[in-house]
């Protein structure tokens, strides 16, 4: 395994920590990158090492769980003497294809398939069993893609392209979407079937109890959950309330 | 109409365009507009790889684009045109003026630039140039996504 690359890997975990509007996670990525920088000829007093962490910090983003594709690609870029211009297109073309590959793989896809297989399995099953399979699932998705996102950039540099070609990733990415909606399809009808009949009554006034301080919540932060967030927060207080109302 | 939306973002193809636009305007078709990309096979490859399946992504110069608007404007596939810079933009504009519509999404910081919006930064000579385009009739309203309430472009600060 290459030097500094652990490190790395443990740093890819704190990477959204300064997100913000001007640069958004451009502070974070060059932190996760830093260590893999350090053996630059020259080391860390070194100007190469110097250059590349300056580079690193103007404006990047990415999906957070592949951005270990991106400190991978760069970093091997810098050890490789890519010229400085290449390595920024090679930044402006991962925040676009890694960002959209992130929110379609997960936040469309492996987030709303594990709830809905937890949902659906706390419906149906002793009460740990929901929780921990979608805790385990999530889990493992975000751990191996930013195992293996690290490895596979450092690898192929800037001809990374090849590695997020890869056949699992692009079958992920094609059925990632439709996983998700079978599995919520699945679990809303189960779960409401579970709400309306199998729940004790003390379960019954804490969900009802949690419902409507959501319900409060969600009016409250209306102005700052645009459009289809609000929309999803309240469906789903909607779901409870309607479910719960005595 | 069906080149549906005409945008400058730097970020090009991501999130927001592929899942927020795409799926909005249904559209079938992304051209990226960047004269460096155009000429550049990785790049390409690059950014080929955060398209969805059911769209599919062509890369065109400015040059090869303002040829093409005729194209794309009687075609019946559902087109979204992005490029990254002012220039480009302007470029395409003034060579087919069959454009009336641009959508400003996002550009991001650089140092010459000043934050006009949370997601919109342009330098003094970039946002005399959207004006221009705006005072010469081309309608220039800034949104990110498609919830978003467009803003026209002069009541940016």
């Amino acid at each position: 395994m290459k030097k500094g690359m652990m490190l790395s890997w443990l740093r890819l975990f704190a990477v959204q920590s300064s997100w913000n509007y001007e640069r958004m996670a451009a502070i974070g990525t060059a932190r996760a990158l830093e260590p893999m920088l350090r053996d630059l000829p020259g080391g860390r007093d070194g100007a190469r090492y110097h250059e590349a962490l300056g580079r690193s910090v103007g404006f990047f983003n990415s999906h957070p769980y592949l951005i270990g594709v991106a400190v991978g690609a760069i970093a091997k870029a810098e050890h490789e003497g890519v010229p400085a211009a290449q390595i920024e297109r090679l930044k402006a073309a991962l925040t676009s294809s890694l960002g959209s590959m992130g929110d379609r793989l997960i936040w469309a896809g492996t987030l709303p398939f594990a709830s809905g297989i937890g949902l659906a399995l706390a419906a149906t099953t002793p009460w740990y069993v929901g929780p921990a399979v979608f805790l385990l699932f999530y889990n493992l998705v975000h751990l191996a893609l930013r195992t293996w996102g690290l490895q596979a950039g450092w690898r192929d540099g800037a001809r990374v392209a090849r590695a997020l070609g890869a056949p699992l990733l692009r079958v992920g990415l094609s059925l990632a979407g439709p996983m998700a909606a079978l599995a919520v399809g699945l679990a809303i009808p189960l779960v409401a079937t579970w709400l309306g009949t199998g729940v004790s009554p003390l379960l019954h006034t804490a969900i009802f109890g949690v419902a409507a301080v959501g319900l409060t919540l969600a009016l409250w932060l209306a102005p700052a959950l645009g459009g289809l967030r609000f929309g999803l927060v309240m469906a789903a207080v909607a779901l409870g309330l309607g479910t719960l109302w005595p | 109409m069906t080149l549906d939306l005409v945008r400058l973002d730097d970020r090009l193809v991501h999130g927001q365009v592929v899942v927020g636009w795409g799926q909005a305007l249904a559209a079938s078709l992304v051209i990226v507009m960047d004269d460096r990309v155009r000429q550049s096979e990785w790049e390409q490859e690059l950014y080929r790889m955060g398209m969805p399946p059911h769209m599919s992504l062509e890369f065109a110069s400015v040059e090869e684009a303002v040829a093409a608007v005729p194209r794309w404007l009687c075609s019946s596939q559902k087109t979204l045109l992005l490029t990254g810079d002012v220039d480009s933009l302007v470029r395409l504009v003034e060579g087919a003026p069959a454009i009336r519509r641009v959508n400003v999404g996002g550009l991001h910081q650089q140092p010459d630039r000043r934050q006009r919006l949370r997601y919109l930064y342009l330098s003094e000579t970039e946002a005399e140039q959207l004006r221009r385009l705006a005072e010469r009739g081309v309608e220039v309203s800034v949104q990110d996504v498609p919830t978003a309430r467009p803003i026209p472009f002069r009541e940016i600060p």
